[in-house]
């Protein structure tokens, strides 16, 4: 699904990433960890095309991004699912519309919207709070919406970025279900994250990365 | 969707959204009434250039054979647009409907005192000067008179760089000052959606990361653009036809005879919506460049 070669960055004399390898089969359950400012964020960063790596390929299924021209970039991400610790919830949209939004973004016809969002709501335990604005919302509520987003476009891969980063122990465990259930249903997860607690209860497969470099895969 | 898009980021900020429709409706109300002042201006020059502004009064023993040859002459010349031959009948006949709310003196003359004329009409008032000079050496010409007055000058001159300022004065004047306004609310039109865009900015890369292309992200702020170029021209359009049609009776008595706004309402409106389309296109066009270079702005920064 996701295969990651020889990848290399830098930031002017920073060293954010070298030689980085490892793959992610399809249907598995990935966590990347390592301190902050060890590059995880960099990595998805790359494999979002937000950046280029100065060496190295990441193929996502048989495609080189590496390699898209500009202008390719958008249908690459319409292929995959993002999570972020800071929700990027639209403020002033309905948890509906914030869903609505990832469906007109990928051109699906307006007829189909009611139906794909009615399931992603109640996947993710949000049925009874679509009319809901964000500000109306908990925090693991907006990541529901957040996840929802991510899933209603029917990704190849979800990539979360700290995902319980802003959320209680309590509000944590239930997302991590979610995605567990998530993962279940055969999508494919690659999750940075670096809580331990998470990563231990859960027993999947764990990439680490120290000061740019892949320790253990 | 990129409409109701559009439509919300106007509604959060009202201001911004008025006074970027308020510059317009400014901008297009003076267009509208300079395009109307330019009209009634060609019209007025039109009556000029159509009556007859030179007038050879023709000896009384000219013969018929060298009446017909000056007339000849004159209607073959380049600077001529029409020649008119009046007999000494068609004098008399003409004082007669001019007096006929007073006969006794339609009684008092005699046909014989009303000489016969030409009646000549330039294609270019400018051109009457030569054209005078050149009737007056003729042997079948008495006198020469030049009808074209305006407000009591009578002299040559005077009239036509009277008529001449006032031309210019409306084209070159009057697009200065649309030229001027249209670049206001240009530059107002890149401040607005500029600022329209960082407000966004957060809303821009959520989109972007959920893979938006650059069309998706553009659309809105383009229609939004276009929503203020559109209002704001209808209501600059729709002030000024207001004040034309209040004025258009004090106006058109004022004139008399001189057409200074087509009489039919048909025509009248037609004249109208000709301005608002040529408007529209020229509103479209300041949308489109004014929201494309505070997006190449926004890019850039």
């Amino acid at each position: 699904m996701l295969k990651v070669n020889n990848v290399s960055k830098s930031f002017g004399n920073i060293v954010a990433l070298e030689d980085i390898s490892f793959d992610v089969d399809p249907g598995e359950f990935v966590f990347l960890t390592g301190p902050s400012g060890s590059g995880k964020t960099t990595l998805l960063r790359l494999i979002l095309r937000e950046l280029l790596p100065d060496t190295g390929e990441i193929y996502l299924e048989d495609q080189d991004i590496t390699q898209l021209r500009l202008r390719e970039v958008p249908a690459l991400r319409q292929q995959i699912g993002t999570v972020f610790q800071d929700f990027k919830i639209l403020n002033e949209r309905t948890v509906r519309e914030n869903v609505e939004v990832a469906l007109a973004v990928i051109g699906l016809d307006k007829n189909e919207w009611r139906d794909r969002v009615d399931h992603v709501a109640n996947l993710v335990g949000l049925s009874n709070r679509v009319d809901l604005f964000p500000s109306q919302l908990s925090g693991g509520e907006l990541q529901r919406v957040s996840l929802a987003r991510a899933l209603v476009v029917n990704p190849k891969i979800i990539l979360a970025d700290e995902p319980t980063g802003n959320l209680d122990w309590e509000t944590s465990e239930r997302i991590m279900q979610l995605f567990e259930k998530i993962n279940q249903e055969g999508k494919t997860i690659l999750m940075a994250t670096h809580n331990q607690n998470i990563i231990d209860t859960m027993k999947k497969r764990v990439i680490e990365v120290k000061h740019g470099k892949v320790t253990k895969v | 969707m990129h409409l109701k898009t559009a439509w919300n980021s106007m509604r959060r900020s009202p201001f911004q959204a008025m006074s970027a429709v308020f510059v317009l409706t400014l901008t297009f109300f003076v267009i509208t009434i300079l395009c109307i002042l330019l009209y009634s201006s060609q019209q007025v020059i039109k009556e000029f250039e159509t009556r007859p502004q030179i007038i050879a009064f023709l000896k009384s023993d000219a013969k018929e054979d060298a009446i017909a040859s000056l007339q000849q002459k004159l209607v073959s010349d380049e600077r001529i647009k029409q020649v008119k031959y009046v007999t000494k009948d068609d004098a008399l006949k003409i004082y007669k409907d001019a007096t006929k709310e007073n006969p006794l003196l339609s009684e008092l003359v005699s046909p014989s005192i009303f000489p016969a004329s030409l009646e000549i009409s330039l294609k270019d008032i400018s051109f009457a000067s030569d054209v005078i000079d050149q009737v007056k050496t003729d042997g079948s010409v008495e006198d020469v008179g030049f009808t074209a007055s305006l407000k009591g000058q009578s002299g040559l001159g005077d009239v036509v760089q009277k008529l001449r300022n006032v031309s210019w004065y409306i084209r070159v004047g009057g697009s200065a000052l649309a030229i001027f306004l249209a670049f206001t609310s240009f530059v107002v039109l890149i401040v607005i959606i500029g600022m329209r865009i960082t407000t966004r900015r957060g809303e821009i890369e959520i989109l972007k990361l959920l893979g938006a292309t650059s069309g998706f992200i553009r659309n809105p702020i383009l229609l939004e653009a276009l929503m203020y170029a559109i209002f704001g021209t209808l209501l600059g359009w729709v002030f000024a036809v207001l004040l034309v049609l209040y004025a258009s009776p004090s106006l058109l008595l004022y004139f008399k005879d001189i057409p200074i706004l087509p009489k039919e309402t048909l025509k009248l409106f037609g004249l109208l919506g000709l301005i608002l389309g040529g408007e529209l296109i020229v509103g479209i066009v300041l949308a489109l460049l004014g929201s494309s270079i505070a997006v190449g702005r926004a890019r850039k920064r």
